[in-house]
């Protein structure tokens, strides 16, 4: 099968990008993250990874509105692209395709 | 907002993020900031705020996108065509201040360039020589009566001696005072002017052998070397020249040995014959052996490895073996150092005070240089003066450029490169200039410039002048256009600082003050060559004819006489070892009854035959002339005044003086009188007897208005008695004119460029006054309308730049001042600076600048008020 290949916190943001619906920008994913994931992420490397999805074409983005405690200064809000939202699904295809070939007692039981 | 994160954290943000990128980013965190300065207090929150600003420091965010539209390249040949079409129309529409932008960028230019290429042309004298940086010449550092003298005059001997002491020496070579001998050859006599060299000569210096080796050129006592000139013309051709015979002051035969290439324009030396070293002794049998006399000139080539300071700390005390007038047991009151002086420096270093090397033409090539910067600064400034001025005329098309996308930085381009063309108008117009002015500044400054155009320096150079100027000239107005804001422009909103007139105000006082240096120094200069020229000498110097004595002469000198004291029109005769004005022998052999013996005065010594003070009209103030009544006089003195106040007699005349071993008294005690060049003070003389000697000038005092006539006679006269050789005279005021040629040539060349400067300043005020006048015509409309008369409104325009002028003149009047000073220095008879000259400067400064700026206020008053309101 052939697809884009996406690294996992690529992934992930691009994930949280999808969760935040419309609202997604910068401090807003780093914080999601956050509450989600529980990983403590430098706003600089959310935006490393929102700028090379972009340039991979998952995600697209638009400026959006300026609030004061920005400094008068607009977001730039993220959308999944078509694109994007065809590697997750793959992603997810494929995960869930490798977890039903698993047989029960292959893995060693981890809770309760 | 309470608080605001770090400022400089900012500042590295906007600096290192990319613009299309830094108002998310920068958002971003400021959002962030914020939050945590409510959860976690300003300080950890602006800890934070630096560390995220640091962690963008990434190649996504420091990468700057290429631009959204597309972008004409700078260079593009569209808008180049543009950029020239439109600077041209520029130039056409303002016609006038085109002209006199590119006019006074031109005169500025063709007076730097001259001075440049007299500046290159000074610079390169003597720098021709293969073995030049290890030339050096010999130099004598004197301590004697308290007072520490430097010369380059050594004893003839030391460079015959000083080689075999110093292995650090290569070679070694004395080298005499220039002098001019009869030649005779082929039945051709005529004078020649050379030297006598050491045998090393052609080994030391660059000066190329046709004919000859340079181990023979000089070895033998009776060899000769001539230029390429001499040769052919006695002989025909160099080669034909080697091994003839010429006699010299029909008295020797020498046998040319070499024949030299004649020396390049850029050598100070020009001889056009050398002699060799034992003649010089032969010809000054007694004196040249004498160690502790101070004779030619003596010069060393050192090793390339030598380290000079050591060696020069080993040469310091060399003459304390050879001198015997060097007391060692007292050598605070009288003793004599060598040192060195790089050969290459001397032309450019040939002054010396108080024992050291302290200048000399080296200050004139400064004082040029500085003149050159200043004009050309003068002329920069008219130009961005005027285009800064008339910058709201084309505020509008920075306002279109900026609007359809134009950036700053190509706004500076085209407007520092507009520059560049107009100063590029401007050198052409100078080069042009310069090809005409040449052959008048060559002849003023005795030299043989020619525009080097096939040296690539050269053109390098005016590039780089086209680029310095254009920048300097240009910068100002390319950063003050480029700087206005299109919406302002456009709107018609755009009005200019008080900051940019302020600008403009100081650029005009800037000009002024140099002018003003300029037209001071100019002054002084002229006052003190007038002072020179004009002061009473102590003898008269007009009607006065000096006749060398040689050959025939000196024998028949008695003959001479009595034909010439016969001949009308000649009012009395005597002569003189040496020409007055041009006497600096100097001794301290002098002794006399209660002389401190521990004392060296130095005495400068002349002889002289009968009737000196009467052919000089020098004022004897006791005593009386040398004469033939007294057979006493061949041991008789006269001295000046110095003299006697040094030796002290109240009463001198029949005084015992005993001078160079000769016991003698003192017949006669005359008033000072500059016997040498007035940067010197007179010093003490002594006139020792000299009716019988064989060399020398004769002095013939002629009545005024018959000096034609007594020439024709004494030229048969001396033809017939002394045949083999030419008849030869100069004018006493003439030679005296010669000692002062480098401040007559500076004298001359500062009003030049004074008045170019003051004109080249008022061209700019001229521009700056229409100008201002054409902004405030609606201004003076009302003005007028209200009432104001012709006078009110004149004094409104023209007091405005005579304010500056006026500052110009108090900020110039000191600098001026000390410059001065410290240029008389030089001399030992100067003028004092006068407040008149300032005041006359200055009212020079202020009649040019009202006549220029009254011109256009007078228009602009006299216009008809109605014309001026009606448009609009």
């Amino acid at each position: 099968m052939k697809r884009t290949y996406l690294g996992e916190f690529e992934e992930i943001v691009l994930l949280t990008v999808a969760v935040l619906h419309e609202s997604a920008y910068g401090v807003a994913i780093t914080d999601e993250l956050d509450r989600q994931t529980g990983r403590s992420v430098s706003i600089s490397a959310v935006h490393a990874a929102l700028h090379r999805l972009e340039e991979k074409g998952m995600l697209k983005s638009a400026m959006g509105e300026a609030t004061a405690e920005r400094g008068g200064r607009r977001k730039r809000l993220f959308t999944v692209t078509a694109l994007g939202s065809r590697a997750l699904h793959d992603i997810r295809a494929m995960r869930d395709q490798l977890w039903s070939s698993i047989s029960p007692n292959a893995l060693p039981a981890i809770s309760i | 907002m309470p608080h605001t994160p770090p400022h400089f954290a900012d500042r590295l943000l906007e600096f290192f993020c990319a613009p299309h990128l830094l108002e998310e980013v920068q958002g971003d965190l400021y959002e962030r900031y914020v939050r945590d300065v409510r959860q976690l207090g300003v300080a950890k929150a602006k800890r934070n705020y630096i560390f995220n600003v640091l962690s963008f420091f990434r190649p996504f965010a420091i990468k700057r996108q290429p631009t959204e539209y597309p972008q004409p390249l700078f260079l593009h040949p569209a808008m180049l065509r543009n950029y020239f079409k439109i600077a041209l129309r520029n130039l056409w529409r303002n016609k006038s201040f085109s002209a006199i932008n590119i006019l006074g960028l031109a005169l500025g230019l063709t007076c730097s360039l001259l001075i440049f290429l007299w500046v290159r042309d000074e610079l390169r004298i003597d720098h021709y020589h293969a073995n030049g940086p290890h030339l050096y010449r010999l130099m004598e550092r004197q301590f004697s009566d308290g007072k520490r003298t430097a010369s380059p005059g050594t004893p003839w001997p030391i460079s015959l001696e000083i080689p075999k002491k110093f292995p650090e020496i290569v070679h070694a070579a004395g080298f005499s005072w220039p002098g001019s001998l009869t030649f005779d050859a082929n039945n051709k006599i005529s004078k020649e002017n050379g030297n006598w060299a050491g045998a090393d000569w052609f080994k030391m210096f660059s000066v190329p052998l046709l004919a000859g080796s340079p181990e023979t050129a000089l070895k033998s006592p009776t060899s000769l070397a001539i230029s390429r000139k001499l040769a052919v013309n006695y002989f025909g051709s160099p080669e034909a020249a080697v091994g003839k015979s010429i006699r010299i002051e029909n008295k020797d035969d020498y046998q040319v040995m070499a024949v030299f290439e004649d020396l390049l324009e850029n050598s100070s030396d020009k001889y056009d014959f050398l002699l060799p070293w034992d003649d010089f002794e032969r010809r000054n049998n007694g004196w040249a052996n004498d160690w502790s006399n101070q004779g030619p000139r003596a010069f060393v080539q050192l090793r390339p490895d030598t380290d000079v300071a050591a060696f020069e700390a080993k040469l310091k005390p060399f003459l304390h073996n050879y001198n015997k007038g060097i007391d060692l047991k007292n050598l605070a009151s009288f003793d004599i150092e060598l040192f060195l002086q790089p050969f290459e420096e001397i032309y450019l270093n040939s002054e010396m005070t108080n024992g050291e090397i302290s200048g000399g033409r080296i200050e004139y090539v400064r004082l040029f240089s500085v003149v050159a910067v200043f004009l050309l600064l003068i002329a920069c400034i008219n130009f961005m003066n005027l285009s800064t001025a008339r910058s709201a005329k084309r505020a509008k098309e920075v306002g279109i450029r900026k609007v359809v996308g134009a950036e700053r930085s190509r706004l500076i381009g085209q407007f520092i490169g507009e520059a560049m063309m107009l100063t590029l108008i401007a050198v052409v117009v100078a080069l042009v200039l310069i090809a005409i002015l040449l052959p008048g500044f060559n002849q003023l400054t005795d030299k043989k410039i020619a525009l080097p155009f096939t040296e690539p320096s050269f053109g390098l150079t005016l590039l780089g002048i086209v680029a310095v100027t254009g920048i300097l000239a240009g910068s100002y107005p390319a950063l003050f256009l480029s700087s206005l804001q299109p919406v302002k422009i456009l709107k018609g909103s755009l009005k200019f600082q008080p900051g940019a007139t302020f600008f403009r105000q100081s650029l005009v006082v800037v000009q002024f003050v140099i002018s003003m240096l300029l037209i001071l120094g100019t002054v002084v200069v002229y006052r003190q060559v007038n002072y020179i020229q004009t002061k009473n000498l102590g003898f008269d110097r007009g009607n006065l004819i000096y006749i060398p004595l040689e050959g025939e002469l000196p024998p028949k000198f008695t003959t001479l006489k009595q034909e010439l004291t016969q001949l009308p029109g000649i009012a009395a005769i005597s002569r003189m070892s040496e020409q007055p004005g041009g006497i600096y022998n100097g001794t301290s052999d002098a002794n006399w009854t209660g002389k401190d013996p521990t004392v060296k005065i130095n005495f400068v010594n002349v002889s002289a035959g009968y009737d000196l003070a009467k052919s000089l009209k020098v004022k004897l103030l006791q005593g009386r002339d040398f004469s033939p009544n007294f057979t006493t006089d061949s041991v008789g003195y006269i001295i000046n005044e110095q003299a006697a106040k040094r030796i002290g007699y109240k009463n001198p005349i029949d005084q015992p003086l005993t001078f160079w071993g000769k016991k003698g008294k003192i017949i006669g005690l005359v008033q000072d009188f500059h016997f040498s060049s007035m940067h010197d003070p007179i010093q003490p003389l002594i006139i020792r007897f000299g009716e019988k000697d064989d060399y020398g000038y004769l002095l013939v005092r002629t009545q005024p208005g018959q000096t034609k006539q007594a020439l024709a006679s004494l030229e048969t006269i001396c033809k017939q008695l002394n045949p083999k050789f030419p008849f030869n005279y100069t004018f006493a005021d003439q030679e005296f004119q010669k000692l002062y040629r480098s401040e007559q040539v500076v004298g001359t060349l500062s009003t030049y460029f004074a008045i170019l400067a003051i004109f080249i300043a008022c061209l700019g005020l001229f521009g700056l006054a229409s100008f201002t006048a054409e902004q405030r015509t609606k201004e003076i409309g009302v003005r007028k309308v209200l009432g104001a008369s012709v006078t009110s409104v004149v004094g409104l325009l023209a007091g405005n730049f005579l304010k500056l002028v006026v500052i110009a003149i108090v900020i110039a009047s000191p600098i001026a001042w000390y410059v001065m000073n410290l240029w008389l220095q030089g001399f030992a008879y100067k003028i004092p600076i006068a407040w008149w000259m300032f005041a006359l400067a200055g009212l020079l400064a202020v009649g040019i600048a009202l006549l220029t700026v009254s011109f256009q206020s007078i228009k602009a008053a006299l216009m008809n008020p109605v014309k001026s309101l009606r448009s609009e």
